[in-house]
């Protein structure tokens, strides 16, 4: 093996920082433009036509960009944000692009999933739009919301690892470069243990989250 | 107080119209509980949706005490909802809350105290008869204690109206029973007005003390649900009474007049103080007539009885034509079964 385990240990460390800022600033971006998907829409609670076709719209074509083009396609936004287009926290920019759009998405499947019928008898007693979203639409959908944001992370864990390709650091970084670059498959298959435990982990707190939520 | 004037709704343009409601006028007098019955897709929905606005009408205006709707603003619509109370066929109640947050809601979205909402759900919990079920949750309870919960949910902010849209129609016979004597309750006590959307006559009967009748958008008619249940006038209506009122004759009678064809027979139809008169024996004695009664029947509508017979007039046609003119000068309906065809 030609790596010990303070190396193994610090990419851990900087996969863990990559996902977690990544999932925090992609939420971020992700819930409000989710809202705004469903509301927007036809007939709901703030029907604005314009408005939700141009959010649609980039957020098919931010989808429809493979995370590794990605990558390199934002390099000069990257460089703005970040000061850099190389290491850990530059990865966090394309990250948040690849996993915004489609935790908007996400969230937006979860909120059209609430009855209809909840919508209108709050708007039968006279609740106000804001009213709506924060105390009908999203906890109603909150368990719901919960496992989109699982599947999200899920889906950062796995983005995170082609920062590789970039000199990003984290587990897929090591990976690539020791296990497949330098056939070291030892490192290889340590990596691989350590995102499978980390994804296992990920989706059994996600699925137990969501089903303490939906009971309380 | 609600009043419909020429109100009609469209939904889309051009080619894709499709108009829900034309020209409808209606008045609901405070206190009333009123009733509109109709087939799916006459209308029924858009048209207790126009009272809260849930839906905009595109012409005509709504009076909800005097208040037209259509010209308030958006808030104004909003404060007036509270006012408004609403009950749906499926419940729409929110899953992720108790109980208890269920029927706070309304309260809560004021933004009343605390102490005072754990007091009014409290009270309003016990009146629909579920103290015991606050911390439960809604996918927990039978239908028709869902459907108690939306009613102490429509009660809370003490509307002066409450709106019913189908709200039996998606419980079994005897939990409607029970949902309609809770409504009555909350007519008698609260002195709640009710405007109440179905397709069942049942229910009608039940508790309205008024219903229309909506066809394709309109209203094709409307009085007390006496006069109309004892005198329906359009096709329609007709076949909404004869779905509960039991009035048709069963088979065995209709084979039986069929056969007496030439024979004098008619339908009897008492109302009111006239079902306590001895026609009959009286008719048969001045005209010196046979009576030979084949079926009848005698129910009671909102506490008034109303009586059904079909009878055989046995002897001179003169004499039963004079019968027939002098039972008709006591207010009493005399219809030829014969030439009805049932």
């Amino acid at each position: 093996m030609l790596v010990d385990s303070t190396q193994i240990i610090e990419a851990l460390w900087e996969t863990l920082w990559m996902v977690g800022f990544s999932l925090l600033f992609s939420a971020l971006i992700g819930l409000p433009l989710g809202i705004l998907l469903v509301i927007t829409r036809k007939g709901h609670l703030w029907e604005n036509a314009p408005l939700f076709n141009v959010l649609n719209g980039v957020v098919n074509v931010f989808r429809s960009v493979p995370f590794i083009i990605l990558l390199v396609a934002i390099v000069p936004v990257t460089r703005f944000i970040v000061g850099t287009s190389i290491g850990t926290a530059a990865t966090v920019v394309p990250l948040v692009f690849y996993a915004g759009p489609y935790i908007a998405r996400l969230i937006e499947n979860s909120l059209l999933e609430v009855d209809k019928g909840v919508i209108e008898a709050a708007e039968a007693m006279g609740a106000t739009p804001n009213q709506i979203i924060f105390r009908f639409l999203i906890p109603e959908a909150l368990s719901s919301l919960v496992l989109a944001l699982t599947i999200a992370t899920v889906g950062l864990v796995g983005a995170s690892a082609m920062a590789g390709a970039v000199g990003g650091g984290g587990l897929g970084d090591l990976a690539i470069t020791y296990g497949y670059q330098r056939f070291d498959t030892t490192t290889m298959y340590i990596t691989l243990g350590i995102l499978i435990i980390m994804v296992q982990g990920l989706q059994t707190t996600g699925n137990l989250m969501s089903k303490k939520i939906r009971r309380s | 107080m609600i009043q419909f004037s020429s109100v009609s709704k469209t939904y889309g343009s051009g080619k894709d119209a499709v108009q829900a409601l034309s020209g409808i006028d209606l008045t609901i007098e405070t206190g009333e509980i009123y009733g509109v019955i109709g087939f799916s897709g006459a209308g029924k929905s858009s048209l207790i949706r126009c009272v809260n606005l849930l839906e905009r009408p595109t012409e005509g205006t709504i009076k909800i005490h005097g208040k037209d709707l259509t010209s308030l603003s958006k808030k104004e619509v909003r404060q007036t909802r509270k006012d408004i109370g609403m009950i749906f066929q499926h419940f729409n109640l929110l899953n992720s809350k108790t109980v208890y947050h269920n029927v706070a809601m309304p309260l809560l979205l004021s933004g009343e105290e605390k102490k005072k909402v754990s007091q009014r759900v409290a009270d309003l919990l016990d009146f629909v008869g579920l103290g015991d079920k606050a911390d439960q949750y809604p996918d927990q309870l039978s239908g028709g204690q869902k459907q108690r919960v939306g009613i102490a949910r429509a009660l809370a902010t003490n509307p002066s109206i409450l709106l019913c849209d189908e709200a039996t129609s998606a419980l079994d016979p005897e939990t409607t029973q029970s949902i309609l004597e809770l409504l009555r309750k909350v007519n008698k006590e609260y002195k709640i007005t009710i405007l109440m959307i179905t397709h069942e006559m049942g229910v009608i009967r039940e508790i309205c003390d008024k219903v229309a009748v909506l066809e394709s958008g309109s209203i094709i008619e409307q009085g007390t649900v006496f006069d109309v249940f004892t005198d329906p006038q359009h096709r329609t209506t007709q076949k909404f009474v004869r779905s509960i009122m039991n009035d048709g004759l069963p088979e065995s009678i209709l084979n039986e007049i069929n056969r007496k064809e030439h024979k004098h027979i008619y339908r009897i139809q008492f109302t009111g103080s006239t079902t306590g008169y001895p026609l009959l024996s009286r008719v048969s004695r001045e005209f010196a007539l046979d009576l030979n009664v084949l079926y009848g029947n005698i129910t009671e509508l909102q506490g008034i009885p109303y009586g059904n017979l079909i009878v055989e007039f046995i002897g001179e046609r003169a004499d039963i034509q004079r019968a027939l003119l002098s039972i008709q000068q006591q207010h009493i309906t005399v219809k030829d079964v014969i030439r009805d065809a049932g």
